[in-house]
């Protein structure tokens, strides 16, 4: 297989002298639409282990977001794509070559988590570093376009230590795409950002991605990842729990609310009643967590529940997710149907519903 | 500054040179090991704990020309400091050199002091930021004692005087007062010197290497 990926960009990338470089054949063309694959890597932090033989495939030209509680894997999983750590076990290709072979080629753009730090070498003028780090790259995107992307006209000026939180990030964003990559790896890049700031990262990002950029994220901001991903991979324990397009998994989880307004709430009545997992009372607004509405609502009329203005909404991210990272029995049937074949392929994220 | 005036200053204390001679040569020498821990090491430091070195691993910069760049950024200080001493020893102490000497002096002390730009770039990677102030400033106490710039060697202990040899600046300071002194810059001293400089290469991609598997910078 490996062997397949280096012929294919082989090609891809010989010029014959005046002639355009020919297109992969068919029998390397499935692999070389990858842009990320991992199999089977494990990799541990003193004893506790931080990826558990993943297998993770994403082609290019998705927009892919990685969703976990702390600890399961999100970071590990970056870092290991951009060569910053070596892992244990496992196999990593990035654009059919070792992630450190992509980084130096110049394809491969990040913005990292960076604690308490910047990021950033203190006391330079910001306009300066956006230059030097354009200049290491062998085609990097014009000046104009990173600053007008990133939003960062007006800090062009002002010394790196001089920046808010948000503004930095501004500035890293700016760092990220300046060499135009063809894969970009973020990890929680709305870390300190405002919500207006927020929005438009987003609206940025998708339109990065609809260019066609192979695009991987981190991220708690369920509903942001939501909205903008083609693909959502949830993690936990440094395994694989949940893969598949965001509304295939909120599908999956099956869970709705009903939600309604009555005078008398007996609380067992409603926990008996059927596909009610869970039972909520606010004054006189109750909300009902259901596996079946329908069922819950015929329920609710039979035993005449005496109810006003009822509400029925489908789960949302956060609920699919809570779900999946809970470690219960639900949470493991589940994983087998948000990740079997049948629901999207796991392998190369290629969902039934259409490709990304 | 002060010692300089002194009548005794005239007083011949290392082969031919006088005793202004020597402070001012290791005057050199100590400013040159002082400017390239600093400039080397805590800048180095603080780019790590901020994470801009990190960031630069994620481009397509090689790791080596990392440290390049922040060697011969040590360098680059370390050059005026080395030339300045003379001609404030000149206009303060009385000390004079002639212009080849003092352009020769200059460039030698510079150039020799790359062992030191390693020391810092060294200790930039292998000391965590809060540690490498009181970490430069021992050494350059150390190192500086040690090595005769305050004192000279001959006038050490005995064992002392062996061990001033294993250090990297007291032949950096010896090349110096050669120089003065109109002797021959005795391969010994090149020795130490080059042998140092390739250790702490070494050193530094080993560590380097070691912070890699880690996943730090």
């Amino acid at each position: 297989m490996g062997q397949a990926l280096r012929g294919a960009d082989e090609l891809a990338n010989s010029v014959d002298a005046g002639a355009s470089p020919p297109r992969p054949t068919v029998v390397a063309g499935q692999a070389s639409q990858l842009a990320l694959r991992f199999q089977g890597v494990t990799h541990c932090y003193g004893r506790h282990r931080a990826l558990d033989h993943l297998d993770l495939a994403v082609r290019r030209g998705q927009t892919l977001a990685l969703l976990g509680p702390n600890g399961a894997g999100k970071s590990t999983t970056i870092s290991v794509l951009l060569g910053l750590v070596s892992p244990l076990e496992g196999t990593v290709e990035v654009l059919g070559r070792s992630p450190r072979q992509a980084v130096a080629s110049g394809r491969v753009g990040a913005m990292l988590q960076t604690g308490t730090g910047s990021g950033l070498p203190p006391g330079v003028r910001v306009g300066d570093v956006v230059r030097l780090v354009r200049r290491l790259y062998r085609r990097p995107a014009a000046l104009e376009v990173i600053v007008e992307r990133s939003g960062i006209e007006t800090l062009l000026q002002r010394r790196t230590t001089q920046l808010s939180g948000g503004q930095a990030q501004r500035v890293r964003f700016a760092l990220a795409i300046a060499g135009d990559p063809e894969v970009v790896f973020l990890d929680e890049p709305t870390a300190a950002m405002d919500v207006d700031a927020r929005r438009a990262f987003w609206r940025m990002i998708r339109s990065l991605g609809d260019e066609g950029r192979t695009i991987v994220f981190a991220t708690h901001h369920l509903a942001e990842a939501d909205q903008v991903a083609d693909r959502v991979v949830v993690l936990n324990h440094g395994r694989v729990v949940a893969d598949g397009p965001g509304a295939t998994l909120k599908a999956a989880v099956a869970c709705r609310q009903v939600r309604f307004v009555t005078d008398i709430a007996d609380r067992p009545a409603l926990e008996g009643l059927e596909g009610v997992t869970d039972v909520e009372i606010r004054g006189t607004t109750v909300t009902l967590d259901s596996l079946d509405a329908d069922a819950s609502i015929r329920a609710l009329v039979r035993r005449g529940v005496p109810f006003r203005d009822i509400e029925v909404t489908g789960a949302g991210l956060e609920e699919a997710f809570v779900e999946l990272t809970s470690g219960g029995p639900r949470s493991r049937d589940l994983e087998r149907t948000v990740s079997s074949p049948s629901a999207g392929s796991r392998s190369d994220g290629s969902s039934a519903a259409g490709s990304s | 500054m002060l010692f300089l005036r002194d009548r005794r200053a005239g007083e011949i204390v290392y082969g031919g040179v006088s005793w202004r001679e020597y402070l001012m040569v290791s005057m050199c020498s100590f400013g040159a090991l002082v400017a390239a821990l600093n400039a080397g090491g805590s800048r180095l430091s603080m780019e790590r704990a901020g994470g801009w070195a990190r960031q630069l691993r994620v481009t397509p910069m090689p790791a080596w020309s990392y440290v390049a760049v922040k060697t011969t950024a040590s360098m680059v200080v370390v050059l005026p400091v080395v030339a300045l001493v003379e001609p404030v020893a000149g206009t303060f102490g009385g000390v004079q050199l002639e212009l080849p000497t003092w352009l020769g002096l200059t460039v030698l002390l510079w150039m020799t002091a790359l062992p030191f730009a390693a020391l810092g770039v060294l200790v930039g990677f292998a000391v965590n930021t809060e540690a490498v102030f009181p970490v430069v400033t021992g050494l350059m106490f150390v190192l500086g004692y040690f090595g005769g710039l305050f004192t000279p060697v001959s006038r050490m202990p005995g064992a002392l005087q062996v061990a001033a040899h294993l250090l990297p600046n007291f032949h950096h300071l010896s090349l110096g007062l050669a120089v003065l002194d109109g002797r021959a810059l005795g391969p010994s001293h090149w020795l130490v010197l080059a042998g140092y400089t390739v250790a702490l290469a070494v050193a530094i991609a080993w560590k380097h290497r070691v912070e890699e598997a880690r996943g730090v910078a």
